[in-house]
């Protein structure tokens, strides 16, 4: 079982402190996908330790790039069946790629094969419409489950909201939104992609709102860990370079973050090895 | 052993539909399982390209694909004509965006001697490989010897019945008896006086998704789709209302949406001119995030492209002057897993392409020859000739 976690990131890939917020950022050719799925994997298994005072957490998943069955996937081959968890009321998935910009016709009703039980998608590219829809959904996994469980958000690639969504939203207004959406939940991890030129340029109002708001969810957050391409090229073992920080949102009462980088390499079968360089 | 049990649920709940029917020996034309995890394949039609997905062996259905150029040459476009032809012979339903009918007529011919110059070149390879095993792999594209092996056993055996990825001809036109699928045309741009009045107010690119989103959802669950997007953003062929930002990632966000919604029966390549919409840009990397699978292709300038092939060398090797690099930026289903296996390496290395009358695009492994060779060869090349042909 705990081989599923690359032992080196045992530590990051627990369950967040409180009200804390978790930045994973990667690019073109090196997702974080692994990453939530090995997030997924540790909140949503159950503690197989009976001393361990929490017992399991929820987890509200919103994806804007990837679908359920991706997910659902990923998760089974590490052994979570979201099914089985969203059933449990332990899991609630919403689907922000299916319908966001695409209206199914009335008369050609949408054929989800993979579709989540009881999932939820988001409809329209607004603000309010994507806050009702993470409110709903948090109300809804906290409602079957006892008080003391707690809550994590996980959203898979905001960015995407901001870039194809032109002048109608801000990266000022994601950024609140995500702010009221994180006071209902114990912690929140957002992925989000940090490719050179999305941050660094900042030539056009993409460009400018997307830096915008990395940066400002870099100061958010507690951890970061970012995923990046080898800088001296493909590699026969090692996919990639994980770098993890201390993000701007330490305060005195969570536990130092140290900084560090490691490699990561990610066999043909999902299995993912997390080692230091020259290892 | 535990990734194979699971992936045979997987791929039959993600295409339970494609599978079944696949099983019941009433085989999809055009489509085969992936050697490497099982989830149905078609083939682009360059067999080259095919090599280099990932150990697939083709382009897993519900991905896509966004081939990047540079320059004024038209690789990519040539790329796309194989990958049209190919699903015309085989049957499935091709949807294009913003290209005239005529581009129809275009479409290369199967090849005549099919058979002959692939067993040929088969023989040839495999001379080549006990020459110098050690580079066998270089010949077929970089790929280890095993797929290859596979490969070989699958065309093998599926020329009996059916043939992945056909041969074809530049210099010959599409046959119209060959043709079993539909080719449908799409406008990029709005033209008031043409379409109806209904049509107006919903941009050409929102009113592609609907059309396509339509025809998918009333065909057959056999039936194969195939999108073709040339030169998008192409101020030739697209208003500039369409190069909003808004507007393009909103429509690459809709067709990952039907990609993944169909993914037993839809497949896309998009091509970029990245001369306009330069990688630095941060729209052209959302472009390219909302692909599956991204590539660049770097034509080279070089005055040699257009000189005569030097006499002392053979014809198979003027064929194969390269004619411009190839970098990989991602490739379908690998990088959403994360990228990085020893399988696929070759795929990351540095690749180049030439395009040749009989093969089309071949795209290989690029090396630099050894300092002095080339003057060398060129003396040596008659002499040695002798002694090489036995």
């Amino acid at each position: 079982m705990a081989s599923r976690i690359p032992p080196l990131l045992d530590t990051y890939l627990g369950l967040p402190p409180e009200t804390s917020l978790v930045l994973l950022s990667g690019i073109l050719g090196s997702t974080t996908n692994w990453l939530v799925f090995r997030y997924l994997y540790s909140l949503l298994s159950a503690p197989s330790n009976p001393v361990a005072k929490e017992d399991g957490v929820n987890v509200v998943l919103v994806s804007f790039l990837r679908d359920y069955t991706f997910w659902k996937d990923g998760a089974g081959k590490l052994g979570i069946d979201l099914d089985v968890s969203t059933r449990k009321g332990k899991f609630v998935f919403v689907d922000g790629l299916s319908g966001l910009f695409y209206a199914p016709q009335s008369h050609a009703p949408i054929r989800t094969p993979g579709g989540a039980p009881g999932g939820r998608s988001l409809s329209s590219a607004t603000l309010q419409h994507l806050r009702k829809g993470l409110e709903d959904a948090v109300t809804q996994v906290q409602h079957s489950a006892s008080p003391e469980q707690r809550t994590v958000l996980i959203v898979d690639q905001p960015d995407l909201l901001l870039a194809a969504s032109g002048d109608g939203i801000s990266s000022q207004g994601l950024r609140e939104t995500l702010l009221d959406i994180r006071e209902k939940v114990h912690s929140s991890i957002v992925t989000l992609s940090a490719d050179e030129p999305l941050i660094s340029s900042q030539a056009t109002s993409l460009e400018k709102d997307h830096a915008a708001l990395g940066i400002s969810l870099a100061h958010d957050a507690h951890l970061i860990i970012s995923l990046r391409m080898l800088d001296t090229g493909a590699a026969r073992d090692v996919s990639g370079v994980l770098r993890v920080t201390p993000g701007g949102g330490i305060d005195d009462s969570m536990e130092v973050v140290e900084e560090r980088e490691l490699l990561y390499f990610v066999a043909g079968d999902g299995g993912v090895r997390v080692f230091e360089r020259g290892q | 052993m535990s990734f194979r049990k699971r992936n045979a649920v997987i791929s039959s709940s993600t295409s339970s539909q494609t599978a079944t029917s696949r099983t019941e020996n009433a085989p999809i034309p055009g489509i085969r399982p992936s050697p490497l995890d099982g989830r149905p394949t078609t083939s682009t039609g360059t067999a080259s390209l095919d090599n280099l997905l990932a150990g697939h062996a083709g382009l897993p259905l519900g991905t896509s694909l966004l081939i990047g150029e540079h320059g004024t040459t038209d690789f990519a476009g040539t790329l796309l004509r194989y990958y049209a032809a190919e699903g015309m012979i085989q049957g499935h339903q091709i949807h294009v965006l913003g290209l005239h009918e005529s581009w129809r007529h275009s479409l290369p011919g199967i090849s005549t001697d099919d058979k002959k110059s692939s067993s040929k070149s088969e023989t040839a390879s495999n001379d080549k490989m006990k020459i110098a095993w050690r580079y066998e792999s270089l010949s077929s594209g970089g790929g280890p010897r095993d797929r290859d092996a596979i490969q070989r056993q699958n065309s093998s055996a599926a020329g009996t019945t059916s043939i992945f990825c056909h041969s074809f001809d530049l210099t010959k036109r599409l046959n119209p008896t060959d043709v079993k699928g539909q080719i449908g045309f799409h406008p990029s741009m709005g033209m008031p006086n043409l379409s109806s009045p209904g049509r107006d107010t919903s941009s050409p690119l929102k009113q592609f998704i609907k059309d396509i989103a339509y025809k998918l959802a009333n065909s057959p669950p056999s039936e194969v789709h195939r999108v073709i997007v040339p030169g998008l953003l192409s101020p030739t062929s697209y208003s500039s209302s369409s190069s909003r930002p808004e507007e393009v990632l909103q429509f690459l966000h809709a067709l990952r949406a039907l990609l993944r919604q169909y993914s037993g029966k839809l497949t896309v390549i998009i091509t970029l001119p990245l001369a306009l919409y330069p990688r630095a840009t941060g729209l052209t990397r959302w472009m390219e995030l909302l692909c599956d699978g991204v590539m660049e292709l770097i034509p080279l300038q070089s005055s040699a492209v257009h000189a005569p092939p030097p006499s002392s060398k053979s014809d198979s090797k003027s064929e194969d002057q390269i004619q411009g690099l190839l970098k990989i930026h991602s490739l379908p289903i690998f990088h959403e897993k994360g990228g990085g296996s020893s399988e696929t390496n070759s795929a990351h290395g540095d690749l180049s392409f030439s395009l040749s009358r009989s093969k089309g695009l071949v795209i290989k492994p690029f090396y630099l020859p050894p300092v002095g060779e080339d003057e060398q060869e060129k003396k040596k090349s008659e002499s040695s000739k002798g002694s090489m042909e036995f």
